[in-house]
């Protein structure tokens, strides 16, 4: 059974942080798709050899760990996807 | 700075945000919390300011942002405060568990945090500590970095203000003259 806490609550912290995320048009940063990918792979690695919390025998990994990652990449492309930057 | 840290600094910062993000999650059964996470998240964010400079860094807050993620936390924490005090006669009363038995399961079943611990509201707290965390640290580097246009701009304003001193002491001077 996944517990629910912190990946909900997880998300919506990294979502806070990811929405200010920005490209800056005036600089050489640019985010590709390729750069979200990679961050997610090294997500998952740093989440896995993380592990769970104790008591938290749901998942092998740290769940709140890749929840706020997907927060913040969802966050930045919903803000890339706006428009507002 | 570096192209080695521009590289860098970035990627390294979303994963020091995702552990602040598990360290705050973790407050409630090992060492961490929500101040401890929120400084780490905090931390992740100075280094973009550092190191990309406060106009080009990829996580910028505004001051809109700022204040409202600050009285979120700040008003959560009063709020989830209250409701003990309103539901069992006592301020910061864990309403997720009830301990004692002083309140109704559907309230304890509106408060309780979904994991194995049994931690009531004590996570909630940690979430809204490490928001107010957050953007307090982030807003204290942002302040700095914003230092030398402050201090042109407080520059600026004294040489008008001793200008408009100096203009007004002619004038009186020149009445006195005249008188």
């Amino acid at each position: 059974m996944l517990y629910l806490g912190p990946v909900i609550f997880g998300f919506i912290l990294g979502l806070v942080v990811g929405i200010r995320v920005k490209n800056n048009p005036n600089s050489n940063i640019k985010f590709t798709t390729g750069f979200y990918i990679i961050i997610f792979i090294v997500a998952l690695i740093v989440a896995w050899y993380s592990g769970p919390y104790p008591f938290f025998d749901d998942v092998p990994i740290s769940t709140a760990f890749i929840s706020g990652t997907i927060g913040l990449i969802a966050g930045s492309l919903i803000r890339k996807i706006s428009g507002t930057q | 700075m570096s192209s080695i840290l521009k590289l860098f600094a970035f990627p390294f910062a979303v994963i020091i945000v995702c552990l602040g993000i598990m360290t705050i999650f973790g407050g409630h059964i090992t060492p961490g919390g929500g101040f401890q996470g929120g400084a780490m998240i905090a931390g992740g964010v100075i280094l973009c300011i550092i190191v990309y400079g406060l106009e080009e860094s990829p996580i910028n807050f505004s001051h809109d942002f700022i204040s409202a993620i600050e009285n979120i936390g700040a008003l959560g924490y009063i709020g989830l405060g209250l409701v003990g005090l309103i539901t069992s006669g006592f301020f910061l009363y864990n309403v997720g568990t009830d301990f004692y038995g002083l309140i109704p399961q559907y309230i304890v079943n509106i408060f309780h945090y979904q994991d194995p611990t049994n931690a009531g509201i004590v996570p909630y707290f940690n979430i809204l500590v490490g928001l107010k965390v957050l953007v307090g640290l982030s807003a204290v580097v942002i302040a700095f970095s914003q230092f030398d246009k402050t201090k042109d701009h407080i520059k600026n304003d004294d040489e008008n203000v001793h200008k408009n001193m100096n203009n007004q002491d002619n004038d009186n001077d020149s009445l006195e003259i005249g008188d």
